[in-house]
């Protein structure tokens, strides 16, 4: 038996907490919610034997009466004229633009009978390549949301177009001063209209707003490049990929574009693979799938990019500066300055930060190893984020001194998301025409006379240009759900323009993108993008460093030296909260902490141990002037020291979801933004202080829900030993004998293949299912009691490892020693997705009384929800913990008011679904209508199915191509060669359950070996007073 | 010989007159196949009202313009090119199948002015008005039933009464000699009879007796509600809903053979055959408006498809501005939500008659589900159906192996059609 890392979900497993250990000693959180049925809402139990027998006596006369009853009339209402393009009950495929953020990925839209029911990555695209990210999957949903304006608002009242339109002309045509406050705008034809309006209003100026800014970036480049662009990274041509707090993978400006740029050379095929290097404070998504992470304290930025710069500069010949001796991890800038050195110009260097001094010395690093032009493109830059803060806070000034006069808000909300919302909201005040053009009432909505709610993305004529010449379109999917008009109609109108969108969309394009005529215009249609030829590249050296820079970093990182910092973060889905009103977005779990419906303060252990905190406290923070009450605590692994993280986009008042019912649902952490040397900063030193409650609060958190009690699940070797032995890491087999006949499949055997390289663990599959599958949505509550629904689960484990052996800590009683305070900064990070793993010797088969879960002869585990009579026998004996009771009925309940409850919202529901009712079992399906659907069109065509012909829906929208599904009785196919290989595993072996789901051994590119010879114990950085003490307690 | 001549004259005037008679009924069998989605006797549609063409052409021309009206053009017939111009040129379907007899047949229909002939050789137009033949077969069975019931319960009674008169007999005889009764026989009441099974079944052991006439009962009635559950609950088998339109499939699939897949047009591609949308009815309701029935009114049920989509009749257009009002049909096979069914597997690769499942629908005046639509019944067929492994490259690799083990066919069951996840998810 080799030697394994140990793995763990959580500190409760770390630590074997007793009530976790106990809870977990249940299948199930909690038994059947009797009392919560027959409990009155006061909440005392009062029901008793003589209702029982009542409620029974009903049950049975109901039930026999309702058997009698005749099957109620439905109707078949076909089509006055038939859409010549519609057959119903085949679906009809659109390509176009992703608009659920500034990104603009191309996708494809599934409609059914005329409305959207699936977003798909459009394969086709050069950018995006077929991915789609969470948020994109989701925004489906809000095209659906019963909470969007229904009608123009004129003072809050509802309005028509014409007297909005009137009004506003009028308003528009008097006023001195009017101001577009905009987000970003990556649409030439959008540009184009607010061009003509502005010609129109020459008053009219566009301020450039972003809750998330990067104008930093943007600044640095303008400085050392003389373009004030951001660029285009390539990760794709990296070799070494050092990133400071830029969380590419999940959440920095195009993660879709990065994640499959950087999982290209993460596959370990050819047994070659980039190298990932990662500086930040939160564990983020990005850092939690870096080779090497070296938790940093924000203000620290500065001083180690500055010391890798001199590192650098040193070699290359250009000046270097003083710098004060960093106490930072290990060698981690001398490692980072040599992997840097030895991958000139394949190298990217990239920063997350707002403050400009470090993107100026990233700039730098980048110019001086020859980047530029190579992994970093600044000629063919990106459109896809933008920021002006200095603009926006001169805007901010001009309201308050009461010199403008009209204000357009386009697809942005101040009021929520700048951080002196008070400010914002009394200068705004003194505007005499407000009119924004949100589709729903927001905090800004709440404070315009005039709403002119724009259309859902899905129901627009569109374009954007993300990248320089690479145009997408976007086209109608549905026509308008409510009375909205959209965003370049109202502004054409308002200008004086009667063109309406699609014709000046389309002569636009042909005129000045396409410059071609009708055909061309219909393949970019058909296609959904234009790639127009690309510019070239050029290298570029950056301008010298000022010489203050020195200077200001040392500044900032001594002050700081002891303070405790605060970093603020977005999440995956929720971003500035703009999809905060989306129930699939709040109930995807965070890919790290696993926290759904909520954010949080995540901070060390050792940090919380020094604030005497625990996890579930509740506690007053304290910034500055801001105080946020009511945060409560989760200690999370991998946090820098003395750091604390909290969470963007939470907090709002508006939106039954996105307020929790106006409960109120985390706390809103813009107010903490800063603005600093002319950009919004996200972290902040000054005067933090944590003040303990006597709350207690308890996180939805789904890690918590299942225990792999040490079972040998995740598998993973150093890319060393993986080229000695490509089986490396992966030696453990067991040995097997079978009890059961095998089962024999002629045609088609189904199976997946998950590589844990390059699963990123973003989430996109999650929402991606739910959407497919009619998944419902449970709640916070339900959360809490172990009950969500998800089919795909990814599953996070932590596992230490000490930096200063290379070795991996595997001493149980290392963990269990509670006096041994263990690095809990330097964590690493396994994702591992979880689904249903359609086992040949199906555990949960073999104990179902009623067999409404059986094999299938293609290998699948099948799932007859109109059998299951709810004994939960399968659920108890799977192995995976992947099969999911429906406790409640989730549709057409109120206690689930997300979407199943209202019709709109239903529209959603993918036809060839089951939507499951209460007290069945369910479970991932391998997308069954898919594969079912795809023989169908191969017998249709008189063909053989090829492989690729069914995707499910988790694998055909990755953004890291980590999932692979198959024919595995077919030897050409992907599935069957990845089978083959040396890095193959199946989970829990040893059960011999056989499943259909293979794993590939996860490689990491470090210079150590990961769980190999095991002879030296762990020993702990030294550099940690309180490690150097734990050492000698335990020895 | 005079008598004989005029015997044969009036034979033959006989024999004529039938002959015209059945040439009526077969014209118009033929006109509405084939005429009237152009022509109308009595209106001008898409071509001209044909009433008195036989007064305006004479009949060798009008047979050759039937046959080949193009023909007719391009020879320059003067008649010929007249109507052509007349009517913007639009080409007159030629009907070169036609033979001059069945040409003839139907010039005779028209000449009666749509009237359906008053007497003629039965069947189409007596099929075209109701079920009378049918419904004479039920009247009868129904009469024989009560006839039989009837005569049952009289028999029962004679029984009775026999019984009776034999009881009372052998009491006055035992009366009269009481010492011929032999103690043995005596018959005591069951509840003083010890040895009787009612005795000891329900005076000395009253539980178990309950419990025995309990378990009766309750066998009989289970066994009844589970057959009702199993036959009855939620099957709706001969469910035959009144329609918004009373729309005749005998009419369109029987009579005119109009192909099922015209209307139903996505059951070869789709999981649903699709209820025709109401521009479909258009395609042939634009002209056919079956005045002749309604005293040159438009039929009403027609003029329910105007309605639907404003339509305007008389003017023949479309009305402008018109709020289109869907036709609400009544859904009448409905599987339930868990169950999936895809059409176009079972038509285009199933290759199963539309009947299999729908009944004779060609016959149908009202529809009506003729099949219980169980999974049993499902299973049935999968169990039975054969896959056509040899004409479909799909099953390319199934096929081969079959050959190889000498088998001829493969059934959908065998080939997996009968699991779980086939119709479920």
């Amino acid at each position: 038996m080799e030697n394994k890392n140990k793995y763990w979900k959580g500190l409760e497993e770390l630590n074997n907490d007793p009530k976790f250990v106990a809870a977990k000693k249940n299948e199930f959180a909690q038994g059947i919610p009797l009392e919560e049925v027959l409990t009155d809402s006061d909440g005392e139990m009062q029901s008793n034997r003589r209702d029982f027998l009542k409620y029974f006596g009903f049950s049975i006369s109901a039930v026999a009466l309702a058997a009698c009853n005749n099957i109620p009339v439905k109707n078949a209402i076909p089509y006055i004229v038939k859409p010549e393009n519609i057959t119903p009950g085949v679906p009809n495929w659109y390509a176009t633009t992703c608009g659920a953020c500034s990104t603009g990925c191309s996708i494809l839209v599934k409609t059914r009978e005329g409305r959207p029911v699936k977003i798909e990555g459009n394969a086709d695209s050069p950018v995006f390549k077929g991915g789609v990210c969470a948020t994109g999957h989701a925004s489906l949903l809000g095209l659906y949301d019963n909470e969007r304006l229904n009608a123009p608002r004129k003072d809050a009242n509802e309005s028509t177009w014409e007297t909005v339109d009137a009004d506003i002309k009028k308003a528009l045509s008097s006023a001195k001063n009017i101001r577009i406050v905009s987000g970003t705008i990556t649409s030439p034809s959008t540009k184009k209209i607010i061009s003509e309006f502005t010609a129109k209003y020459p008053t009219a100026k566009v301020v450039g707003y972003e809750a998330i800014s990067y104008a930093a970036l943007i600044e640095a480049n303008k400085r050392a490049f003389g373009k004030a662009v951001v660029p285009s990274y390539n990760f794709d041509k990296a070799k070494v990929i050092v990133s400071f707090g830029a969380d590419f993978l999940g959440t920095w400006i195009s993660p879709v574009e990065y994640t499959k740029a950087w999982a290209k050379n993460r596959k370990a095929e050819d047994k070659k693979m980039s190298r990932h290097l990662h500086f930040e404070s939160n564990l983020s998504l990005t850092g939690s799938n870096a080779d090497y992470r070296f938790p940093i304290k924000p203000s620290m930025e500065g001083a180690v990019l500055l010391s890798i710069y001199n590192k650098i500069a040193a070699s290359t010949g250009a000046p270097t500066f003083s710098v004060p001796t960093i106490e930072v991890a290990l060698n981690s800038i001398d490692l980072t300055a040599k992997e840097l050195l030895a991958a000139k110009g394949q190298s990217l260097v990239v920063s997350g930060s707002n403050n400009l001094d470090n993107q100026l010395l990233v700039a730098a690093i980048n110019g001086l190893l020859g980047n530029i032009g190579s992994t970093v493109d600044l000629d063919n830059y990106s459109n896809q984020v933008s920021g002006d803060d200095a603009a926006f806070e001169a805007f901010v000034a001009e309201m308050e001194s009461g010199a403008i006069d009209a204000v357009i808000f386009y697809n942005t909300n101040p009021a929520y998301s700048y951080y002196n919302a008070d400010k914002f909201k009394n200068a705004l005040k003194k505007v005499g025409t407000r009119i924004t053009t949100n589709s729903s009432t927001d905090e800004t909505g709440e404070l315009c006379n005039y709403q002119t709610p724009d259309n859902h993305y899905l129901e627009s004529w569109n374009d954007a240009e993300p990248k320089v010449g690479y145009f997408g379109l976007t086209q109608p999917t549905i026509t308008n759900v409510f009375n909205t008009r959209q965003v370049q109609e109202s502004l054409l109108k308002w200008a004086g323009n009667t063109t309406d969108v699609y014709s000046y969309i389309k002569n636009n394009w042909q005129s000045s993108i396409l410059m071609a005529g009708e055909e061309a215009w219909n393949k970019a249609l058909h296609d959904g993008f234009y790639l127009a030829a690309p510019k070239a590249v050029s290298s570029a050296s950056s301008a010298p460093l000022a010489n203050d820079i020195a200077n200001k970093v040392t500044v900032n990182y001594t002050t700081n030296k002891n303070n405790t910092e605060i970093k603020l973060y977005s999440k995956i889905g929720l971003g500035d909260g703009t999809h905060a009103n989306n129930p699939w977005l709040q109930e995807l779990p965070d890919p790290i902490s696993k926290v759904c419906w909520d954010n949080y303060l995540t901070i060390g252990k050792v940090t919380a141990d020094q604030f005497n905190l625990k996890e579930g406290d509740v506690v007053t923070l304290k910034a500055g002037k801001t105080t946020i009450e009511g945060l409560p605590v989760l200690i999370q692994p991998g946090q820098a020291n003395s750091t604390i993280g909290l969470a963007m986009g939470y907090g709002k008042l508006i939106g039954k979801v996105a307020s929790n019912f106006g409960k109120g649902l985390g706390k809103n952490a813009f107010s903490l933004v800063g603005f600093e040397n002319g950009t919004f900063t996200y972290n902040t030193a000054s005067g933090v202080s944590l003040t303990k409650t006597d709350d207690g609060y308890e996180l939805a958190q789904t890690q918590t829900h299942h225990t792999i009690e040490g079972r040998n699940l995740l598998r993973e070797a150093s890319l060393d030993e993986y080229i000695k032995n490509p089986s490396a890491g992966n030696n453990d087999h067991a040995h097997i004998i079978s009890l059961w006949e095998e089962h024999d499949s002629k045609g088609h055997k189904w199976g997946m293949a998950i590589d844990m390289n390059a699963c990123t663990g973003c989430g996109a599959c999650v929402v991606s299912c739910s959407a497919e599958n009619n998944v419902p949505v449970v709640g916070r509550k339900e959360i809490l009691n172990s009950r969500e629904m998800h089919w795909i689960r990814i599953d996070r484990y932590y596992s230490f490892k000490n930096l200063a052996t290379g070795k991996p800590s595997t001493k149980e009683k290392e963990y269990n020693d509670k006096n041994n305070k263990i690095d809990f900064e330097h964590v690493t990070v396994m994702h591992q997705p979880m689904m249903c793993q359609h086992c040949g010797h199906a555990p949960c088969e073999t104990v179902c009384p009623v067999l409404a879960t059986v094999h299938s002869s293609e290998g699948l585990n099948q799932m007859a929800y109109n059998r299951c009579v709810g004994t939960r026998y399968c659920a108890n004996n799977c192995p995976y913990k992947v099969r999911r009771f429906n406790w409640f009925k989730y549709r057409e309940n109120d206690q689930f008011d997300f979407h199943f409850n209202n019709d709109l919202g239903r529209m959603v529901i993918n036809p060839d679904v089951t939507v499951r009712s209460r007290g069945v079992m369910e479970k991932c399906s391998f997308c069954v209508q898919r594969i079912q659907a795809s023989k169908l069109k191969a017998k249709i065509e008189n063909r053989k199915m090829v492989d690729g012909d069914v995707k499910t829906a988790c694998q055909q929208s990755c953004p890291a191509d980590a999932l692979v599904f198959g024919d595995m009785n077919d030897p050409n196919s992907e599935i069957s060669k990845l089978f083959k290989n040396e890095r193959k595993y199946v989970l829990l072996e040893e059960y011999n359950v056989q499943p259909s789901v293979g794993y590939m051994t996860k490689i990491r590119n470090v210079n150590e070996p990961i769980a190999g010879e095991q002879k030296a114990p762990a020993k702990h950085d030294e550099k940690h007073e309180e490690h150097k003490a734990a050492e000698h307690a335990h020895s | 010989m005079r008598l004989n001549k005029l015997l044969l004259l009036l034979t033959a005037f006989f024999l004529g007159a039938k002959v015209t008679l059945a040439d009526v009924a077969e014209g118009e069998k033929l006109f509405n196949a084939n005429c009237t989605s152009c022509h109308a006797i009595n209106e001008k549609v898409v071509g001209p009202a044909l009433k008195d063409v036989d007064k305006r052409h004479n009949e060798a021309w009008l047979i050759k313009w039937i046959k080949n009206s193009q023909e007719m053009v391009k020879s320059g017939d003067a008649e010929a090119l007249k109507i052509y111009n007349e009517y913007n040129q639009s080409v007159m379907t030629a009907f070169p199948q036609f033979s001059d007899g069945q040409v003839k047949s139907i010039l005779e229909y028209v000449k009666t002015g749509g009237a359906a002939p008053v007497q003629a050789g039965g069947g189409a137009t007596a099929s075209a008005d109701g079920a009378a033949p049918t419904s004479g077969e039920g009247f009868y069975s129904q009469t024989m039933l009560i006839g039989l019931s009837i005569f049952a319960v009289i028999l029962l009674f004679i029984i009775f009464i026999l019984v009776n008169i034999r009881k009372v007999i052998e009491r006055i005889y035992n009366e009269k000699f009481p010492e011929e009764l032999d103690p043995e026989d005596v018959k005591l009441p069951w509840k003083q009879n010890k040895k009787s099974t009612r005795y000891k079944l329900f005076v000395k052991h009253p539980v178990v007796g309950t419990l025995a006439v309990g378990a009766i009962i309750t066998l009989v009635l289970g066994l009844y509600g589970f057959d009702f559950a199993n036959k009855k609950v939620g099957v709706q088998k001969g469910y035959a809903p009144v329609q918004p339109i009373n729309y005749s499939h005998e009419l369109h699939a029987g009579k005119y053979k109009i192909n099922c897949q015209y209307c139903h047009s996505s059951a070869d591609k789709s999981k649903q055959a699709s209820i025709p949308s109401a521009s479909t009815c258009m395609n042939c309701h634009m002209y056919v408006k079956a005045k002749q029935k309604y005293n040159g009114q438009v039929s009403p049920e027609i003029q329910k498809i105007y309605n639907a989509v404003g339509y305007d009749a008389e003017k023949g257009t479309y009305i402008e501005g018109y709020k289109q009002q869907p036709i609400k049909w009544v859904r009448i096979h409905n599987l339930p939500d868990h169950a999936y069914f895809n059409h176009s597997q079972h038509v285009k690769i199933g290759k199963v008659e539309c009947q299999s499942c729908h009944g004779p629908i060609e016959k149908m005046k009202v529809v009506s589900q003729q099949r219980s639509l169980q999974m049993g019944w499902c299973i049935n067929c999968h169990r039975e159906a054969k896959v056509d492994v040899a004409n479909n490259d799909y099953y390319e690799k199934l096929h081969k192996d079959l050959k190889a083990s000498n088998k001829d066919f493969i059934t959908v069951a065998q080939n997996g059609g009968l699991e779980c996840a086939k119709c479920h998810y």
